[in-house]
């Protein structure tokens, strides 16, 4: 199989969606992994439709034994694997920290970073044998900035971007480069769907830029991240969010 | 007089190293110490150390990944003292392996010590901060959050999402007249580097430092002074970088 070979998680979701479909204009063959199966079997439809081969794996990102065979499953029956852009993951829970359960706080930082990391595990080996691969990581402008009612996943984001540093410092010398992306507030159904159109206007317009980045503003930069024109670009976080400028 | 005259600081880690010195400068300050250490017999022998500065120091065993043992850690402080002002969060694990190589159960353990650790005695303390309308959170980070770390992804992970975490928190507290910010020593001269480097290696590395030399567990004693001081009361959300001039970006 020649073709370049994308893995996505969370790739059904709705930066998800604008990322699989820019890979796929990029030529990759791509996986879907996703916990969600009609969102994922969807995206694979509309990948399909628009030329690209596409196929969508149903697991539990944290679990890592799952985990280990689906992505053993997708080496043997692709070959390769050119690409790993680990999406999945979100606030899932926002509470001040004096109500916030123990329990959902380890879901937050299991579901954005440990699922990060046992991704990124997975991949290493086949693509340290190839001499080539490139990973891409998601944080988000809350890892920088900090969030009230966020303390987990604000802690789960910046903990991406040091991983990230830290993977890329590894995998250098075998020909991987390991990157991030940092969404800023983006307008994607999920998200959207937490403010009322006031809000989210109010939102945007707080921003330099004015308004909330596209779901296909994220992807051009995991397309950039993913391609050889950042082939020099290793261990860092790009962030796309309108502007925001932190210390 | 000084300068944390009458306030109650509960160190966590405060058995050896980094944690140990900002133990002894808080009590020099005034401060009444609380000790939390897996290690009994190093909390204990600081605790000795203070009362021998003529200061106050209860010693505690606490597991710091542990809820219950927090719970118990926080909970014993606040019988003995009836108050905690200030936590600091320094208690912390730092195993190496390759990501590839990496355990689950190491990453598990790392993670849930440093990381989720530092939340679980915030949040055990947070209840009593926001009752006395003052408080005091500081917690470690490491060069290592900013830079990676080969062979530590777990430990840089963890460390970048203290600050994360502190950040958030911040926000959460600035209204109560609570600060919660975060130390980030450099390459200190503790148990930390000498998993992985000789002696030579670790002092070598001074060379490369703009002050010429790596750091001692004293010299972040100030910083964690200062930021429990009075004098700090406006400071919140920051990381305050204490490394000799190393950049780190």
């Amino acid at each position: 199989m020649a073709t370049k070979v994308a893995i996505v998680n969370g790739g059904a979701g709705g930066i998800g969606r604008a990322v699989t479909r820019r890979l796929g204009e990029a030529g990759y063959a791509i996986f879907i992994l996703d916990k969600n199966q009609q969102a994922g079997s969807e995206t694979v439809e509309q990948l399909r439709q628009q030329g690209c081969q596409a196929e969508y794996r149903a697991v539990e990102l944290t679990k890592a034994a799952e985990l280990k065979n689906v992505f053993g499953e997708i080496h043997r029956e692709a070959g390769r694997i050119d690409l790993l852009v680990n999406l999945a993951g979100g606030t899932l829970h926002k509470h001040p920290i004096q109500e916030f359960p123990v329990s959902e706080w380890r879901d937050v930082i299991d579901v954005n970073l440990k699922a990060t990391f046992l991704c990124c595990q997975a991949v290493c080996k086949p693509m340290r044998e190839r001499k080539a691969g490139v990973i891409i990581n998601t944080s988000s402008n809350f890892g920088i900035t900090g969030g009230a009612g966020r303390t987990a996943y604000a802690a789960s984001k910046a903990a991406v971007i040091a991983f990230t540093k830290s993977l890329a410092l590894e995998m250098a010398p075998h020909g991987v480069r390991v990157n991030a992306i940092a969404p800023g507030l983006t307008a994607t159904a999920r998200v959207m769907g937490s403010y009322n159109e006031t809000e989210w206007r109010r939102l945007g317009q707080s921003l330099p830029m004015g308004r909330a980045a596209e779901p296909s503003e994220i992807a051009e930069a995991v397309g950039f991240l993913a391609s050889e024109e950042s082939g020099y670009v290793t261990g860092q976080t790009i962030h796309v969010n309108g502007g925001m400028i932190f210390n | 007089m000084g300068r944390l005259e009458n306030r109650i600081a509960l160190v966590t880690g405060a058995g050896q190293g980094i944690g140990r010195a900002i133990a002894l400068a808080m009590a020099r300050e005034g401060a009444a110490l609380v000790i939390g250490d897996l290690n009994e017999t190093n909390a204990s022998a600081v605790k000795k150390e203070i009362e021998g500065l003529g200061g106050k120091a209860s010693a505690l065993h606490a597991d710091i990944s542990n809820e219950e043992s927090v719970q118990a850690m926080v909970e014993a402080a606040l019988k003995e003292h009836g108050r905690v002002d200030i936590l600091v969060n320094n208690a912390g694990i730092f195993p190496t392996s390759p990501v590839e190589e990496m355990a689950e159960e190491e990453w598990d353990r790392v993670i849930g010590t440093n990381l989720v650790g530092t939340f679980l005695c915030s949040k055990a303390v947070v209840p009593q901060l926001l009752a006395q309308r003052f408080g005091r959170i500081i917690s470690l980070t490491s060069g290592r959050a900013f830079h990676g770390a080969r062979n530590g992804a777990h430990y840089a992970a963890s460390k970048a999402g203290i600050i994360g975490f502190s950040k958030s928190l911040a926000l959460e507290l600035a209204p109560h007249a609570i600060t919660v910010n975060v130390i980030c020593p450099g390459i200190t001269d503790t148990a930390q580097p000498r998993g992985h480097q000789s002696e030579e290696q670790i002092y070598a590395q001074g060379q490369r430092i703009p002050l010429g030399r790596i750091g001692q567990p004293e010299d972040l004693a100030g910083p964690a002074v200062f930021l429990a001081s009075d004098a700090a009361r406006f400071i919140t959300g920051q990381t305050i970088l204490v490394n000799g001039g190393g950049i780190m970006w």
